[in-house]
């Protein structure tokens, strides 16, 4: 337990010294910036395992009760880490997997307040989506990529 | 970074995970209706596709390294076409490990971009790409290649070239399709055959290339692109694509591949 709360405030200060990134493009808003950077440093931990991060990501708007889906597709056999960050007023976000017909699969999940992850190797290749729901909180910016070996 | 590393992962087996489970609800029709699409993260890249081949055999990488100059062409739409396919190559010479591989598709990848007039924030990616070859940094690579081509992506959403960004996520598409599939029919098995399990991404390529302005469409090359496509769409419909839908998916794509990189003169 003390392993972990070192981590949370040892991501939580990485999390604040990102919080004003320079050199960013005028048009992208402050906080969609800071969503990115927290989920960098997230996705920076799976890297350290031998996990390669996509470059592109998914950014948006996330409201109580209105998760939000992306599809992706995925080959069987990889191993995948779905990360995400939302800013404040989001206290706490959740991440999902869902098949092509949009039932759930197995998940591993992190999930640290507005932070989280979910870790998917898939039997079948083929198209899969990601839904993104705030379970806490009102509405807020997020962003979300994935990260694969 | 170990210290760090290790935190982490003991935070996930200790606090952070809720171990394996799968979410409680599925989705609604209209949630299915409302997915988005992000091309950046919805459509893999090549080597994500390789590194999935390379987890069922030891392929010889090595072999399927092209040599050559890129495609000596007018037509902007092949030019993109190529500098896709480039890209692909790019992943085959990272898991070849042929550092000089990669710096000379690096260069090639720079030179169809220059043509196509992308910014000069572009060619610093060429110098990465050599840094990291010089290195012997292929992790680092795998990203580089990806950076590199959304680098020139943005460059042409920029200049209003939508339809050339297109064309270059085809041509990395089909070229990282014609060496899987190649490799996959030279040691089939049904596992490796259920890579090549996309039919939404064929749908998706389809869909795009049927938005690409008006006289692009037209071209020769691309009708050939979508009719080639179309057909490969059944044979990687089964789940698990037999040796006849494998040979043929590979066929189909060699064939595109050599028309995007000959030069029109020769055809």
């Amino acid at each position: 337990m003390i392993k972990g709360l070192l981590f949370t405030l040892m991501l939580a200060g990485a999390v604040q010294a990102q919080e004003e990134p320079a050199n960013v493009q005028v048009e992208t808003p402050d906080t969609e910036i800071s969503a990115r950077s927290r989920v960098l440093e997230l996705a920076g931990a799976f890297s350290n395992d031998g996990y390669k991060i996509r470059d592109g990501f998914w950014a948006g708007n996330l409201e109580p009760d209105r998760p939000k889906f992306l599809e992706v597709n995925l080959f069987s056999g990889n191993e995948y880490w779905f990360s995400g960050a939302a800013t404040p007023p989001a206290r706490q976000i959740g991440i999902q997997i869902y098949d092509a017909k949009g039932q759930p699969v197995k998940i591993q999940t992190y999930e640290d307040g507005p932070v989280a992850a979910a870790g998917f190797v898939p039997e079948v290749s083929g198209q899969y989506f990601v839904g993104i729901r705030l379970l806490s909180g009102e509405k807020s910016e997020f962003c979300l990529l994935y990260s694969y070996k | 970074m170990d210290r760090m590393r290790w935190i982490f992962f003991a935070t996930l087996a200790i606090v952070g995970v809720g171990g394996a489970h799968a979410a409680e609800t599925a989705m609604t029709a209209e949630q299915i209706g409302q997915v988005e699409r992000v091309e950046s993260i919805t459509i893999p890249m090549p080597g994500e596709f390789f590194t999935a081949i390379g987890k069922l055999s030891r392929p010889d990488w090595k072999k399927f390294l092209r040599t050559g100059t890129p495609v000596a062409t007018a037509s902007r739409a092949q030019i993109a076409l190529g500098l896709g396919t480039l890209v692909a190559d790019g992943y085959v010479a990272v898991e070849a490990q042929d550092g000089q591989g990669v710096k000379n598709i690096g260069k090639e990848i720079i030179n169809l971009a220059k043509k196509l007039n992308v910014s000069q924030s572009v060619l610093g990616r060429g110098n990465s790409l050599n840094d990291f070859a010089e290195n012997n940094d292929w992790s680092a690579l795998r990203e580089e290649l990806e950076a590199t081509q959304n680098e020139v992506k943005l460059d042409m959403e920029i200049q209003k070239d939508g339809g050339l960004i297109t064309l270059v996520t085809v041509g990395a598409w089909v070229r990282g399709m014609e060496i899987a599939s190649g490799l996959v029919a030279e040691t089939y098995t049904p596992e490796a055959a259920r890579l090549l399990h996309q039919p939404a991404i064929m749908t998706y390529l389809l869909d795009q290339l049927a938005a690409v302005p008006e006289g692009m469409q037209k071209e020769p090359l691309i009708l050939d692109l979508r009719a080639g496509l179309e057909k490969c769409q059944s044979e990687i419909a089964p789940e698990t694509p037999s040796f006849e839908n494998v040979t043929a998916v590979h066929e189909v794509m060699a064939e595109m591949v050599r028309e995007i990189i000959i030069n029109p003169e020769e055809s």
